[in-house]
């Protein structure tokens, strides 16, 4: 009976035996790395059920409301902050005051018990970030949180990973607007101008120095 | 460099060269050797296979989730993410100390110094920082009780109602109450009206720290209860006897700023006497120190007003030793040479022969730094008199309804009184407290108080200002204020305190003036006048001449209010516990203080355990040898050995002195007996942790060798040649500070701010035993000279110095600390594994390792005290000081935002704020008018360990010692 294997086969079954450890090594330190990049762990576009169907579609879109009516502490403060209850009873106190689905804003503001949201851009806990100076800065809302105004339910639009952050606290030139652009959503370069150069000019403007110092975020 | 050349050493071993540093052996902070496992084949893999799985399941597959709890109604001036800071005030011996408070979303998280207020002046001390824990205290009592069972304010009320119309019927016959020493003048209102109401009823005041005999000193001296006032901005010469003036204890802080401003090296430089049993931070300080018996602290005062009282010359000659009669002698010189330019002062627990000898010595002097006023508390007569006639009117039947709001007198009440037990035979009894204590256990009702931060109220500071009291958040515990308690007996119950203090100021105030009031916590150019004042000179010199009967026999024992402490009401205080006592750098308990020669005669060592007898039963407590105290005696802090139930912290540690005190001598006795039990104890002690190995660290010198040699320094700073190719910093920031040692006492309060800014964890006793604990910022104190029993003291805070070539970044494998560009030495907790490098390459011994996770069994309140902007640390990491980055940032940002420069005093680091004597700088050193760079171009300034070339950015300025050349 002739061989099944060919002498060959020997050395491509050694190949084939590293091969496959080498994947598995590999793969086991690889794997995670490409994992916590993926969407599956970054929740890019994954659209977060929140309580009260709130739609930014229609509030920033059709009616054309400024991000700082309701997220109001965003130009002073680190935090841009959910809007209290009685706050979207200042227009709703008025116009759909019976729609059912704004019962549990209506409950919620007479009981005094707050409505839990779920966060939607989650930083990890040793990270502090500054709303109110990346907004005198000249950085728009659209930068990091994407087209908010085409968001029925809002997700996450970036990464918000330490790299992610770096590219533009590296040079910030390429991300920079003028300053009463920061919340418009489609806001574009003016025609025969490129980014670099309005970014580089706003950046002398608005004394911009991006650190890059650990402690510059981590405390 | 002669000063550089006397030694420097910080335990008795270390003078007698065992430092109990074994170069070879292991250092106790490191965990024992494990021994290797002998393990099969079988369980190694099933040991492998658990282990991956669990690294698997605990690697996050998702981020957590977080939510998000908006306001439902925004409420005014909150913004989440920017702090608020409220006036408010601590109220401690009845003096009020003006603070101003951070709170983040509600929750108060740091208490500074209101920089406006006359009794702080920005700075804030030991137990005002320390106060912030005991508001979110667990432990803390969340209920009214009645004979130990749960009930409510409103049955509370219930009750009291019958019982207030019986009392009123017999005209408040048998109702008494028993106060904390008060200033306040909405007290003093409740007392009047309540004595309308119940005209045969009685107020008394009890503090563990009397001012019982301040108040005779004054009626002997002055012929009525006068308060002294000191201006130290006045004074060239102080004479301290016994007064710890520089301790950042109630009430200190305005009179050690002053003496700092007059501490640097110059003409107008102060020079500071003392005379004392113990050794205090004040005798830490001070240019020339005394030590003595109790006992002969009296012979001293005496003999000190015959040299300098003409009335006084006659007195019978006091027998002082060779070395006191000198001290003495040049001491009334130089008062005498610098006549109204001198001050002598007398600390408050000296008898009242001393305080009228003070007065007498300061009005023949004619010392400009001393004033007199009307005293601004209600009861000056507060002490073991007071309580003793409450507690024999108890006994007597007298007393139907006792309504306590003084802290804890069934524990601080000396032993002879009794006074748990008499108050237990109370019918009706009230008391109001903080904690489950031992008063409360034997009170019928038992009401939880207000912490100082949940608290409506107003208080008089130490110059009569009126200060207010707001609080920064609603009781965590239902607490009830004193104001509401009092009320209740007049049919107020359910006013609120606000309501009644509004009320007190509507006369003198509309809306818009009391708000200015609230929100600068005091009324401006509210402090009671100086007034003239004869001191009478015949009437001490007839008590002086009386002989005082001294026994000789025994020990004398020495009672001292405890540094963190005080009288006890801090002993569940987790941070107070820890922080190392600024004089013995002993932590979580106390103990029995003794010379070594006294050690020596008494065969005892450190850590063994003696019986102190005195009137009672014997109190144990362990040896411990504080070079400098006076021989033949022992001193004691109070404030330990808490038995109450509520307190779990506090319970049993350390020793309680009750027994060692007589309601006729609460803090002097002669007679003490001390028999060593023949059992150690071990001692937390951290004085020797953290060495640098006997380099020139503390520089001191004298005032006259500086002025010969002041080039004496100038090799010990500068930059040093280096191969490496130095950093520009010239652009930008460039961060440094600057420390005094001549300003620094050693107060400790800088460390215990630092602990509350940064989020630092307390590690307990065993952990400090084992040189774990955290702090950021500690405090070295070395003795000086070559004298075992009298040496010299120098104190200096050392945290991090961020060199610029760092030797701890050099070391780190992963990156975890690294430079920025403005000077920093930065560590980043997520990268650290926990190598420990960086530490064991630190000359400065300043990086902390969490050895394990202490910041997780975080009870929910004590959760609210972290500090949001500093991250918590997690089991494994490294840590040390970062010159509050946080702080830096914040006012980067702000200023940023603003589009304008930062402004000055903006930038403030947590222990400069704290700093009472403003000994620590911190700002621009490329800013050539800060501060910070006009300290470091002074001519004391040295680089510490500068030989190493790390070139550090903390510059220390030389202790400069004002000596009195007679004495030298």
């Amino acid at each position: 009976m002739p061989a099944l294997f060919k002498p060959g086969s020997n050395t491509a079954f050694r190949v084939t035996l590293f091969a496959f450890g080498f994947l598995a090594v590999g793969g086991g330190i690889a794997g995670p790395m490409i994992y916590v990049r993926s969407p599956f762990y970054t929740q890019i576009g994954d659209p977060i059920d929140q309580p009260v169907q709130f739609d930014h579609r229609h509030h920033v879109g059709d009616e054309g409301i400024d991000c700082r009516y309701c997220h109001w502490s965003v130009e002073k403060s680190s935090q841009a902050g959910v809007p209290q209850i009685s706050l979207c009873l200042n227009c709703h106190s008025q116009i759909w005051n019976k729609s059912p689905k704004l019962a549990p804003i209506r409950e919620a503001f007479f009981a005094d018990r707050p409505i839990i949201w779920n966060k939607v851009n989650k930083l990890p806990h040793f990270v502090y970030f500054n709303h109110s100076i990346h907004v005198a800065k000249g950085v728009g809302c659209v930068t990091c949180h994407g087209r908010i105004d085409l968001m029925p339910a809002v997700h996450k639009a970036q990464p918000l990973s330490m790299a992610w952050c770096l590219e533009c606290h590296r040079a910030p030139e390429r991300f920079l607007r003028p300053r009463e652009e920061v919340t418009n959503m489609t806001y574009e370069v003016p025609e025969g101008h490129t980014q670099l150069e309005v970014g580089l000019a706003l950046k002398a403007k608005y004394h911009v120095v991006s650190r890059v110092n650990c402690t510059t975020c981590h405390r | 460099m002669p000063s550089l050349k006397l030694p420097l050493w910080r335990s008795v071993e270390e003078h007698a060269g065992s430092a109990g540093l074994d170069p070879t052996g292991p250092s106790p902070e490191f965990a024992a050797p494990v021994q290797p496992v002998t393990m099969d084949r079988r369980s190694f893999v099933q040991l492998l296979g658990a282990a991956s799985a669990l690294a698997a399941s605990a690697g996050c597959f998702k981020p957590p989730d977080d939510k998000v709890l908006p306001y439902t109604r925004q409420p005014e001036e909150v913004m989440p993410g920017n702090p608020l800071h409220y006036a408010s005030a601590s109220v401690l011996g009845g003096y009020a100390t003006g603070l101003l408070v951070t709170a983040h979303e509600g929750r108060p998280t740091k208490v500074e110094g209101n920089p406006e207020h006359p009794s702080s002046m920005g700075a804030s001390g030991v137990l005002e920082q320390g106060m912030l824990l005991q508001l979110y205290d667990p432990h803390r009592l969340g209920f009214v009780m009645n004979r130990r069972t749960a009930r409510s304010w409103h049955d509370y009320l219930g009750s009291m109602l019958e019982k207030a119309r019986e009392l009123r019927e017999k005209r408040g016959a048998g109702l008494r109450f028993l106060l904390e020493p008060s200033s306040s003048p909405m007290i003093a209102r409740l007392r009047e009206r309540l004595l309308d109401l119940y005209p045969l009823a009685k107020f008394s005041t009890w503090s563990a720290i009397p001012l019982q005999q301040i108040n005779d000193g004054a009626q002997l001296a002055l012929g009525a209860p006068y308060e002294t006032r000191l201006d130290f901005s006045k004074a060239q010469v102080i004479a301290s006897i016994d007064d710890d003036f520089l301790s950042s204890l109630p009430g200190t802080l305005p009179g050690m700023r002053a003496f700092a401003e007059r501490r640097a090296p110059g003409e107008s430089q102060n020079r500071l006497y003392s005379v004392e049993t113990s050794v205090s931070v004040t005798g830490m300080t001070a240019d020339h120190r005394l030590r003595a018996r109790p006992s002969q602290v009296v012979s001293v005062a005496l003999a000190l007003a015959a040299r300098l009282v003409p009335q006084f010359a006659s007195l019978a000659p006091q027998k002082l030793s060779a070395d006191q009669s000198k001290f003495v002698d040049a001491l009334a010189r130089d008062l005498k040479r610098a006549g109204s330019q001198s001050v002598v002062l007398v600390g408050p627990r000296q008898p009242p022969l001393v305080h009228g000898l003070v007065h007498a010595i300061n009005a023949a002097l004619g010392s400009a730094a001393v004033s007199y006023a009307k005293p601004v508390l209600h009861d000056l007569d507060a002490g073991p008199r007071a309580l003793r006639t409450l507690t024999e009117e108890i006994r007597a039947g007298a007393v139907d309804t006792l309504v306590i709001t003084a802290w804890n007198p069934a524990y601080g009440a000396p032993e002879d009184l009794n006074f748990g037990t008499a108050l237990s035979s109370v019918p009706t009894s009230v008391y109001r407290s903080l904690f489950d204590d031992e008063t409360a256990a034997r009170a019928g009702w038992v009401l939880p108080a207000t912490h100082t931060l949940e608290t409506w109220g107003d208080a008089r500071a130490h110059d009569g200002t009126i200060t207010f009291q707001q609080p920064l958040i609603s009781p965590l515990f239902n607490g009830i204020t004193e104001i509401e308690t009092l009320a209740a007996f007049l049919g107020e119950g359910d006013r609120s305190a606000y309501s009644q203090l509004r009320e007190l100021y509507k006369d003198r105030a509309d809306d818009q003036l009391w708000e200015k009031w609230l929100s600068d916590g005091f009324i401006k150019d509210s402090a009671t006048p100086a007034e003239k004042v004869a001191v009478r000179f015949d009437a001490i010199a007839a008590l002086a001449a009386r002989p005082a009967a001294v026994a000789s026999v025994g020990y004398e024992l020495n009672v001292i209010p405890d540094y963190k402490l005080w009288d006890g009401r801090f002993a569940n205080d987790a941070w107070l516990l820890e922080l190392p006592c600024p004089v013995t750098k002993l932590s979580w308990e106390n103990a029995a203080l003794l010379s070594p020669a006294t050690a020596r005669e008494l065969g005892a060592v450190q850590g063994d355990l003696i019986d102190i007898g005195l009137h009672g039963p014997p109190a144990h407590a362990p040896v411990l040898i504080l070079p400098g105290h006076a021989d033949g005696a022992v001193s004691v802090a109070m404030g330990w050995g808490r038995k109450g139930s509520g307190e779990q912290l506090a319970e049993n540690v350390g020793f309680d002195t009750a027994t060692l005190r007589h309601s006729d001598a609460p803090w002097f006795a002669a007679g003490a007996t001390l028999t060593p039990v023949g059992r150690t104890h071990p001692l937390a002690l951290t004085q020797q942790h953290h060495v640098m190995e006997g380099r020139a660290l503390a520089v001191f010198t004298t005032a006259a060798l500086f002025k010969k040699e002041p080039q004496l320094l100038e090799k010990q700073r500068g930059i040093p040649a280096t191969a490496h190719e130095p950093h520009d910093y010239s652009h930008g920031y460039k961060w440094g500070m600057a420390i005094d040692l001549s300003r620094c006492t050693g107060c400790t309060a800088c460390s215990i701010a630092c602990q509350a800014e940064n989020n630092i964890p307390v590690v307990g006793k065993d952990n400090v035993r084992k040189n774990r604990e955290m702090h950021w910022l500690r405090i070295d104190r070395y003795f000086t000279g070559d004298d075992l029993e009298n040496p010299g003291f120098v104190t200096q805070p050392v945290a991090c110095v961020h060199c610029e070539m760092a030797p701890c970044e050099y070391v780190c494998p992963v990156n975890a600390t690294v430079h920025s560009d403005e000077g920093l030495n930065e560590m980043v907790y997520n990268r650290c594994v926990g190598t420990r490098y960086c530490s064991n390459n630190c000359p400065y011994k300043v990086r902390r390792f969490n050895f394990f996770a202490y910041n997780n069994d975080y009870s929910d309140t004590e959760k609210m005290v972290f500090n949001p902007n500093v991250t918590v640390r997690a089991r494994g990491v490294m840590e040390k000081c970062t010159y509050c980055v946080q702080r830096i940032e914040r006012v980067r940002i702000r200023s940023s935002v603003e589009e304008r420069p930062m402004r000055k005093g903006e930038l403030v680091t947590a222990c400069q704020q704290a700093c009472p004597t403003q000994a620590i700088v911190f700002g621009d050193l490329n800013d050539p008018a800060s501060l910070v760079s006009e300290w470091s171009r002074d001519e004391r300034r040295y680089d510490l360990l500068y030989e190493l070339g790390t070139r550090p950015r903390t510059a220390y300025l030389a202790r400069i010692r004002n000596e009195n050349p007679e004495l030298a």
